[in-house]
C-alpha cells in the first residue's frame, strides 16, 4: 500500500527526543559518529542488571510539557511524546488555538510502572498464586488510581493533544515498526484529502520497560548481546503550503514480509526483493543520494544494507538503530529525523528511509531538499 | 471518485457468536448484559459484564464455530491448538476476533485471491496474566520480580501479557492474509476510526478491498479492576447495570466482543457479484484536547466530529434517519453525546431517532465503535431500529428521541454511528443503504 499525495507534502519543524538530547539538528552527524553513550537504564536495573540501552537523558526543563500533576498521569513514552509534540508544535509556529491540527503517532505497549503492579500483587497473594477474592478486595485497594492513564496506549497520543490543545483529525497506531508508517500514511491522506492543513506524525515509544524486555526475549525477538534497545520520540510538522520548508514528504509505502521476524533469516531475503518494490513504488529506484536504515536486527540489516548497496550504490547510508538503538514505535520516525537533518545540513537531497519492524511490516518514505526539485505524483 | 461498501460482516457478542444472533437478539429488543461467568468475580466492586457466552474459549471451541461459520479447513484446528499451547487464546479478544473475520471474510465471498488485502484491525489494552506475574514473584524481597525465572520458564510462550498486536496477527494468521497489518489503539473511537480509514483508503485508490473491525474484551480481573478504579462503571452488579440516556444512569457495564467487515471498492465488489451491506459515505475524527479524566461537557469537538462526517457524506442533517449513538449510560457522556448531536444536526435532532445498544452487550471498548457499526446495518438492510435496552426514565438533559427499549420500526436510508474514546478521540461514520 501507498500514499503519494498529488504534491509533496512539506515539513514545517520536527521535534525529537533520543539518547543523544533534544534536537534534531545535527541528528545526523551524531548517529554517524556514534555519539551516544549507552547506559544501564533506569527501568531495568531490577530486571536485567548490566544490560546497556540507549537511554534518552533527563528531560531539561526548557524541553518539558505539562505540569508535575499531568506528569503523574504519563507513562515513560507519553513523556517523551510530549517532549517532541511541543518542540514540532513550536517550530513550526503553530500557536495555540490549534483547532483542526490533526495528530497521528504510533505508539507502543502499557508503560504502567512496575511499583504500581507490585503494590496490587503483594495485596493479592495467597501462597504462591493470586486469591481473586483478595485482589477483589485488597488488591484493588492498593493500585495506583490513575495507573491506568499509563496503561492505555493511546494515552501517549492523547496527553500531548491535551497539553497542546491539538484537536483535529487523529489516531494512534500501536507499533512494532509498521504502525508509525502508517500513521505518516494518514497524516498525508488527512492534509491531502483537505481533512486538515496541519498534522502531526510521527512515533513514540520505550523498549526499556522491563515487561517489555521480557516479552521480547520470550518472543525470540532478541538478544541481548546483537539487539541493542533505546527509547524516543520524533515528530513532524506537516503543512498543506509553507513558506519555509524544511524537507518534503513526496510519499511512503508499507508491506508486510510474511511470517515472524523471529524467523529472521528466512525472511532477509524477501526484504530485499520487497525493498526495491518499495523503492520503485515511491518512485526512489535512482535520484537518491542517502538511505537511511531503521532495522530491527542483524537479518533485516544486512537485507536492507545490501538492497541499498545493490540499488544505490553511490548514496550515503546512514543507520539510525544500529546507532539509537531500536525503540519499537519510534525507531521510523528517529531514522525520518536523521533523514530531514542530513537533508538541511546539504548533506543529501532526496532521501529514501527504509524501517523494517519485528512484526514484519516495511515502511519507506522519500523525503526531499527544499532547494532540490522534489517529483510528485498521485497514486 | 469510488465509494468503499461493506461486503462482509461478522459479529461476536454477548449475544453468541455470528451476525444473524446479534441482529436477531437486537430485533427482539433482549439483552445480555449479566453476571460474570469466565472468573470468580465475587468478590469484586463489579460483578457483571456483557460477557461473550463462552466460559474458557479453547481451541476445539474456536474450530467447532469456524466450521459453522467459515467451513470445513483442517489448518484452523492445528493452528488454534497451537495458540492454546502457547497460551494465546487466556486473551479472550483473539478468539472472538478471529471468528468475527471469518465470519466476515466467508460472508463477503473472499478467498485467497484477495490474500494480499490490507488489514486495519482496532484493538483494546493486553491482557495481562496474573497467575504469571505471581509465578516471579518473590514474597521474600518484594523489590523485585524474579526476571531470571521467567526467562528461563517453560511454555506458555505468551505470559505476563498479551502482546497488542497478537490479536491482529493472530487475524490475519486464521485468514491466511499476507498484506500489510495495522492496529489501530485508539481506545473507544479505534473501532469506528478503522471503518473510516478503510473507506478513505479505497476512496483514495490506495487499496482496493480491506479487512477492517475491532476485537476487545476487559472481562478478566486486572482491567475490570483498572476501570473500576477509574469510576466508570455503574455500582450496580445488576442486569441493568448500564442505562443509557435514563435519568438514573450511573455507569457503563463493560462487555467483550468483535465486529469485523470487509469493506472494498463498491465497482469491485459488484464487478464480483457481491452484495454490498451498506455504503461508507461520511466519517469525521476529532480530539477533546480537554482533560485526561473527562470528556468535554459541552460535547463541541465531538459535535465537529459528527459536522465533519456529514460534511464528508454531502448530504444535509435532515437526511440521517438514525444515530446508533456511543451512549455510554455515564453521568458525564450521556449529557454531552446530547450537546453534540443538537449542536451538528440543529433542527434536524429533534426528529432523529437515537439508540444505544450498550446497555444490551454492555461497553466493547475499542470494538464498540465497530459493533455499533454492525447495528446500524439493522435498520438500513431491515428497517429496524435497535431499542436502548434498560431506558426507562427520559432525562431532561438528554431531551432528544431516545428510541426505548422496545426496537422500532423504520425506513432507514441513512445511520449515523458515533464513538468516543477515553483520551477524548471522537469519531464518526455514516453509512447509506446500497440499492
Amino acid at each position: 500500500m501507498q500514499i503519494r499525495p498529488a504534491r509533496p507534502i512539506p515539513v514545517t519543524a520536527v521535534g525529537c527526543a533520543s539518547a543523544l538530547g533534544f534536537s534534531w539538528k545535527g541528528f545526523c552527524r551524531g548517529i554517524n559518529k556514534r555519539e551516544i553513550q549507552l547506559v544501564e537504564p533506569t527501568e531495568l536495573r531490577g530486571s536485567s542488571p548490566r544490560v546497556l540501552a540507549a537511554e534518552v537523558p533527563p528531560i531539561p526543563a526548557e524541553f518539558d510539557a505539562g505540569d508535575a500533576r499531568q506528569h503523574k498521569l504519563m507513562s515513560r513514552a507519553a513523556r517523551l511524546a510530549a517532549v517532541a509534540a511541543r518542540q514540532a508544535l513550536r517550530d513550526a509556529g503553530i500557536s495555540a488555538p490549534r483547532d483542526g491540527v490533526g495528530f497521528f503517532l504510533g505508539v507502543g505497549a502499557s508503560g504502567g510502572a512496575m511499583s504500581d503492579l507490585l503494590a496490587v500483587l503483594g495485596a493479592s497473594m495467597e501462597g504462591d498464586g493470586v486469591s481473586l477474592a483478595k485482589l477483589g478486595d485488597k488488591g484493588l485497594s492498593a493500585s495506583n488510581p490513575v495507573g491506568t492513564f499509563h496503561l492505555l496506549n493511546n494515552f501517549t497520543l492523547c496527553h500531548s493533544a491535551i497539553i497542546e490543545g491539538v484537536t483535529g483529525p487523529n489516531g494512534a497506531f500501536f507499533s512494532r515498526g509498521g504502525g508509525t508508517v502508517f500513521a505518516l500514511m494518514e497524516a498525508l491522506n488527512a492534509i491531502d484529502e483537505g481533512e486538515c492543513d496541519r498534522a502531526l506524525a510521527g512515533g513514540a515509544d520505550s523498549a526499556l520497560h522491563p515487561v517489555t524486555w521480557a516479552e521480547l526475549v520470550r518472543e525470540g525477538y532478541l538478544e541481548p548481546e546483537q539487539t541493542r534497545l533505546g527509547e524516543g520520540a520524533a515528530i513532524l510538522a506537516l503543512a498543506k503550503e509553507a513558506a519555509e520548508p524544511i524537507a518534503f514528504i513526496e510519499g511512503c509505502s508499507l508491506h508486510s514480509v510474511s511470517g515472524s521476524l523471529a524467523d529472521a533469516d528466512k525472511r532477509a531475503p524477501h526484504l530485499s526483493a520487497l525493498s526495491r518494490l518499495m523503492a520503485a513504488e515511491v518512485g526512489a529506484s535512482s535520484n537518491v543520494d542517502l538511505i537511511a536504515l531503521a532495522p530491527w536486527g542483524g537479518p533485516a540489516r544486512e537485507a536492507l544494507r545490501s538492497f541499498a548497496t545493490d540499488v544505490c550504490p553511490e548514496a550515503k547510508l546512514i543507520d539510525t538503530t544500529a546507532a539509537l538503538g531500536d525503540s519499537l514505535a519510534a525507531s521510523p520516525a528517529l531514522a525520518w529525523a536523521a533523514a530531514i537533518d542530513a537533508l538541511a545540513e546539504g548533506i543529501a537531497e532526496r532521501a529514501l528511509v527504509l524501517s523494517a519492524g519485528i512484526d514484519g511490516q516495511v515502511g519507506s518514505v522519500i523525503l526531499s531538499s527544499p532547494t532540490g526539485a522534489p517529483l510528485g505524483g498521485r497514486s | 471518485m469510488s465509494r468503499a461498501v461493506i461486503t462482509g460482516v461478522g459479529v461476536v457478542s454477548a449475544f453468541g457468536v455470528g451476525a444473524p444472533a446479534f441482529f436477531r437478539a437486537l430485533e427482539e429488543g433482549r439483552s445480555a448484559v449479566g453476571p460474570i461467568r469466565s472468573f470468580d468475580a465475587s468478590a469484586f466492586p463489579v460483578r457483571v459484564a456483557g460477557e461473550a457466552p463462552i466460559e474458557t474459549i479453547r481451541a476445539n471451541w474456536l474450530a467447532n464455530q469456524a466450521v459453522e461459520l467459515a467451513g470445513e479447513r483442517n489448518d484452523l484446528s492445528r493452528l488454534f491448538e497451537g495458540w492454546e499451547r502457547d497460551g494465546m487464546l487466556r486473551d479472550r479478544k483473539i478468539g472472538l476476533g478471529v471468528l468475527a473475520a471469518l465470519e466476515a471474510w466467508a460472508g463477503a465471498g473472499l478467498g485467497a485471491t484477495s490474500a494480499d488485502a490490507l488489514s486495519i484491525i482496532a484493538v483494546g489494552l493486553e491482557a495481562g496474566f496474573l497467575d504469571d506475574l505471581a509465578a516471579i514473584y518473590k514474597s521474600d524481597n518484594p523489590a523485585r520480580f524474579d526476571w531470571q525465572a521467567e526467562r528461563s520458564a517453560p511454555l506458555p510462550r505468551v505470559r505476563l501479557r498479551s502482546p497488542v498486536n497478537l490479536p491482529a496477527e493472530c487475524v490475519h494468521r486464521a485468514l491466511g492474509l499476507a498484506g500489510p497489518l495495522v492496529v489501530e489503539v485508539s481506545a473507544c473511537a479505534a473501532g469506528a476510526l478503522v471503518i473510516a480509514r478503510a473507506a478513505s483508503l479505497i476512496e483514495r485508490g490506495a487499496a482496493d478491498v480491506i479487512l477492517a473491525g475491532a476485537t476487545d474484551s476487559m472481562v478478566n480481573p486486572m482491567a475490570m479492576g483498572a476501570f473500576w478504579k477509574l469510576g466508570a462503571p455503574s455500582p450496580r452488579p445488576a442486569p441493568d447495570a448500564c442505562r443509557p440516556f435514563d435519568r438514573r444512569r450511573d455507569g457503563l457495564a463493560i462487555g467483550e466482543g468483535s465486529a469485523m467487515f470487509v469493506i472494498e471498492r463498491e465497482e469491485r465488489a459488484r464487478a464480483r457479484g457481491a452484495r454490498p451491506l451498506a455504503r461508507v459515505i461520511g466519517w469525521g475524527s476529532t480530539q477533546d484536547a480537554h482533560r485526561a479524566t473527562a470528556p468535554r461537557p459541552d460535547g463541541e469537538r465531538a459535535r465537529d466530529a459528527i459536522a465533519k462526517a456529514i460534511r464528508r457524506a454531502q448530504i444535509h442533517p435532515s437526511q440521517i434517519e438514525y444515530i446508533n449513538a456511543h451512549g455510554t449510560g455515564t453521568p458525564l457522556n450521556d449529557p454531552a453525546e446530547v450537546k453534540a448531536i443538537r449542536g451538528a444536526l440543529g433542527e434536524a435532532a429533534e426528529r432523529v431517532p437515537v439508540s444505544s445498544i450498550k446497555g444490551a452487550v454492555g461497553h466493547l471498548m475499542a470494538a464498540s465503535g465497530a459493533i455499533e457499526i454492525a447495528a446500524c446495518l439493522l435498520p438500513l438492510e431491515r428497517g429496524v431500529i435497535p431499542g436502548t435496552a434498560h431506558h426507562k426514565e427520559r432525562d431532561p438533559e438528554c431531551d432528544i428521541d431516545i428510541v426505548g427499549e422496545s426496537p422500532r420500526r423504520s425506513d432507514v436510508r441513512v445511520a449515523l454511528s458515533s464513538s468516543f474514546g477515553f483520551g477524548g478521540q471522537n469519531a464518526a461514520v455514516i453509512l447509506e443503504r446500497c440499492g
